[in-house]
């Protein structure tokens, strides 16, 4: 029973991970389409709120995996190794592009182009992941068994260009839910367009998993058949609440729409396989991790869930509305900068003192620094245990008054006044 | 069985990665404290010198952090994707702890982190403040986690084997396990002490040019960072000693990979060794006579410090990496100690802003505590070998079903994307040190009177 559990975990973090990390794609990808800088680098700064918070799903993902499937997380991995490795220098450079971007306060185009051109890469390779997945892996005992090259496919190209579409989608939407002016509304023109796409994608993948995927489907158990018929009856309604609201207000029902055909996509296709989790045969039962592990992952995860969800929309709720530019606080005034006024650090002159004077205190002072240095490293551990620790905690509470004192003092001196107003 | 140019160019890839990943973490946990500290003071008495404190740090964290993340999600998916038979082995234990870090740890980082970079101006300076905690402590749970997690591979406890996979027999036992007790305190003091040399170094960095704006702020981050320096130094020295002994009884291979010597008769220190690892000695050797025996706690300076014949030969780790990664933690720490000591000796002579020697000399060392983070992970994890979890699974036979063209073409893609972000990070960090932080002025009491007279 708890390895249910565990591939629910699993499947809500995927899950989460394709629904958010999936606009922020879109955007990503639609950033390069889009000919305008101020606009781009729009685009840059909506997605450099949340992107850190979106990107966790897929470690979430990933660990579960590890943790409670540690057969099929074996598996898997080996068996995709050059497109998710690609995909995790995809990661990186969209990362990059997009750190570096925002960190840069005006826009650059190089880094523009990296972040959009990752964000294809990125996707492209999530698709060859996955579409390699559902047509099978050669496997043996839980471990990959198979060649470099047994992830590509014809189904996983196929599912990396429905991928890419998926994610085209949800970006459209977002932009339409978040910004305003031109973008608004070609967003609002792209969308329907897309979600043609998307659906065309969407049958050609769904029926050519039957000639891809190894495994037979087992459609004729009512409650499959039952749940997969549901879970294809909602995507297909969200799909037409999608394309009626396109280019349409309220501006947030595209964004919902698209999120709920791809949460119901993913169910249907969990629907027509379960609990075969890689295939052609490995199942749930065989990839699971002992029911100790379970327990503890799924009891420790499902504490904490309530509270992550909690922040993660308060996070989300923060960042309502339509983008703006962050305000930025100009600074109060402007001080006098730099190298011109030099003049304002007074240049140190020391007090003359006997050379001797000099040589015999730092001649000290280093005897004493070996000292103190030996007793901090225990020295005296193997004479008797007490002598060190007192050692240090009389050194260490000896800095810390120091610190204190001095500090008070340098307060009281002025050396942390700002130029402006006296300090009352 | 998979050959065994794949399995080095395995371990390659995963020390280059892991290295990489390290040297962010180290500076962000402690820059996180800092951020949430300042603006707390900031919150508390309004003073603008804290806020500029705060912005200026901001710049330097958000990026650091960001690359942390992304080289994170690496880490995440390599244990699977090189070395999937540990993976299967260890993932009921090591994977269930990584789980709970991501949990509780990455997602409180993740999640406050947007409101506190992007947050101004938008929610309430004490929301602001919140997050700014909050990620702090994300920081600080995941150094927990992660820290657990390694200490079990090093010293596993709490578990039994079935079926070459390893199980969780007493939760408490893995998570609390022997190791832990002794290299977690080690490591939070070591994050938090390179943060502080960094700080430290980028700020006396504007005494020694004498920038006028950004004065007041040095003089304010450098009290600051050496005050923290003064007093865990010593600290931590302790708790690496004692690292060092309780490492060297659980793993006595690893204490006589790094202490460099090959037989047991020398009682002194090795500095320098060129070993010669076919014939079981050392080629050149430079040491100080009988510090070794006074190191290991006795003082009359005679007893031998344990060599690597005593240990099996298909047991002995690389005493090339266990010794010199050693030697750049520890010379390092001597010279952070030495530094620590004399900042505070400045200070109490009321020096510590207008001596111009030291404050160069803090600029040279603004890497020094990443340095030691890693000579010290080095020695620690080249020691365990041949062992990837202690005494039970071989790492030869960790590595996955791969072939040598996708190991190697994977490692040269890693090496040449990490050396070209590490190159843009430290050239980012460069132009915004010399850019500087943005100016402010003091506000708080307008003192009409003094413009009229």
């Amino acid at each position: 029973m708890p390895e249910y559990l565990t591939y629910a975990l699993v499947l809500l973090s995927l899950g989460a991970y394709v629904v958010l990390d999936g606009y922020d794609l879109g955007v990503g990808m639609l950033s390069l389409v889009d000919r305008d800088e101020r606009r781009r680098r729009e685009y840059n700064e909506l997605i450099a709120t949340a992107w850190d918070a979106n990107e966790s799903w897929i470690i979430l993902a990933g660990v579960a995996l590890w943790a409670g499937l540690p057969g099929a997380y074996a598996t898997v991995l080996p068996g995709v190794y050059p497109p998710l490795v690609a995909m995790l220098f995809a990661v990186i450079l969209r990362g990059m592009g997009l750190e570096f971007q925002s960190a840069s306060g005006t826009y650059r185009r190089g880094w523009g182009l990296l972040f959009g051109g990752a964000s294809l890469a990125v996707t492209l390779c999530q698709g060859l992941v996955i579409g390699a997945v559902l047509s099978g892996l050669p496997q043996q005992d839980g471990h990959f068994t198979g060649g470099a090259l047994a992830w590509l496919t014809p189904y996983s190209v196929l599912c990396a260009l429905g991928l890419v579409c998926v994610y085209l989608l949800a970006g459209a939407a977002w932009l339409q839910d978040k910004t305003e002016g031109t973008a608004h509304a070609w967003a609002g023109r792209l969308g329907r367009p897309l979600l043609g796409a998307t659906v065309v994608a969407a049958l050609v993948l769904g029926f050519g998993l039957e000639v891809a995927d190894p495994q037979h489907f087992h459609f004729e158990q009512p409650l499959r058949a039952t749940l997969f018929g549901l879970a294809v009856a909602a995507a297909a309604v969200c799909g037409a609440v999608a394309w009626y609201g396109f280019g349409r207000r309220p501006d947030w029902r595209p964004f919902a729409a698209v999120l709920g055909a791809e949460a119901a996509g993913l169910l249907a296709l969990v629907a027509a396989t379960a609990p075969v989790v890689v295939p052609p045969s490995l199942t749930l039962h065989e990839a699971s991790s002992p029911h100790g592990s379970q327990v503890f992952l799924v009891v420790g995860v499902g504490l904490c869930m309530p509270f992550v969800l909690a922040y993660n929309i308060y996070a989300w709720w923060v960042f309502r509305g339509k983008f703006r530019e962050p305000a930025r606080q100009p600074p109060t005034a402007t001080a006098p900068d730099d190298r011109s006024t030099d003049g304002t650090a007074e240049p140190f002159t020391p007090r003359p003192e006997s050379r001797v004077v000099v040589i015999v205190r730092r001649t000290l002072l280093t005897l004493l620094g070996i000292l103190l240095a030996a007793v901090s490293q225990d020295i005296f551990g193997g004479e008797s245990t007490w002598v060190d620790p007192l050692g240090i905690a009389l050194l260490s509470g000896t800095a810390l008054v120091a610190w204190i004192l001095g500090d008070r003092r340098d307060g009281r001196l002025g050396e942390y006044d700002l130029p402006g107003g006296e300090r009352p | 069985m998979a050959s065994s140019s794949v399995v080095e160019l395995s371990r390659w890839q995963f020390a280059i990665t892991a290295i990489f990943h390290m040297t962010f973490p180290a500076l962000t946990v402690g820059l996180s404290l800092l951020l949430a500290v300042a603006y707390t003071v900031y919150v508390r008495t309004g003073n603008p010198l804290y806020l500029q404190i705060f912005r200026f740090w901001k710049k330097i964290f958000a990026v650091g952090f960001g690359l942390g993340v992304v080289a994170g999600t690496v880490m995440t998916f390599e244990f699977g994707l090189n070395w999937g038979i540990y993976a299967h082995a260890v993932g009921p234990v090591i994977g269930v702890t990584i789980g709970m870090e991501v949990i509780t740890a990455f997602f409180l980082e993740a999640g406050f982190i947007g409101i506190m970079l992007y947050g101004d101006g938008r929610v309430k300076p004490r929301t602001m403040a919140l997050a700014s905690w909050m990620v702090a402590a994300g920081t600080l749970l995941s150094t927990t986690w992660i820290l657990s997690a390694n200490s079990w591979m090093q010293d596993p406890a709490g578990y039994t084997e079935v079926d070459g996979q390893f199980q969780a027999t007493d939760w408490g036992k893995v998570l609390l396990n022997p190791a832990f007790g002794y290299r977690f305190p080690h490591m939070l003091l070591a994050v938090l002490i390179s943060a502080s040399w960094f700080v430290a170094g980028i700020s006396a960095w504007y005494l020694v040019k004498r920038r006028a704006s950004a004065l007041p702020f040095a003089r304010r981050t450098l009290s600051v960072a050496l005050g923290v320096l003064a007093i865990l130094m010593p600290v931590q020295l302790y708790a690496g000693d004692a690292t060092a002994v309780f490492m060297g009884g659980h793993q006595p291979a690893k204490l006589q990979a790094f202490e460099g010597n090959w037989k047991t008769d020398n009682n002194g220190y090795n500095l320098v060794v060129i070993p010669d690892t076919d014939k079981g000695e050392n080629d050149v050797r430079i040491e100080i006579p009988h510090l070794g025996a006074v190191i290991g706690h006795d003082l009359t300076g005679r007893a031998e410090v344990p060599g690597l014949l005593q240990t099996p030969p298909d047991e002995r780790p690389n005493m090339w990496s266990a010794f010199y990664g050693f030697r750049a933690m520890y010379f390092t720490a001597l010279a952070m100690f030495a530094t620590a000591f004399a900042g505070l000796v400045l200070r109490l002579r009321g020096r510590l802003f207008t001596s111009p020697r030291f404050l160069r000399w803090l600029v040279w060392m603004t890497p020094a505590g990443i340095i030691a983070i890693t000579g010290g992970w080095i020695t620690a994890e080249t020691g365990r070998q041949p062992w990837v979890v202690y005494g039970r699974l071989r790492t030869a036979d960790a590595v996955s079903h791969l072939s040598l063209t996708e190991a190697a073409l994977s490692l040269t893609g890693f090496v040449l994307l990490y050396a070209t972000l590490l190159t843009l990070w430290i050239r980012y960090i460069v132009r915004t040190v010399k850019a500087g932080p943005e100016p402010v002025t003091d506000l708080r009491t307008p003192a009409p009177e003094a413009s009229v007279a």
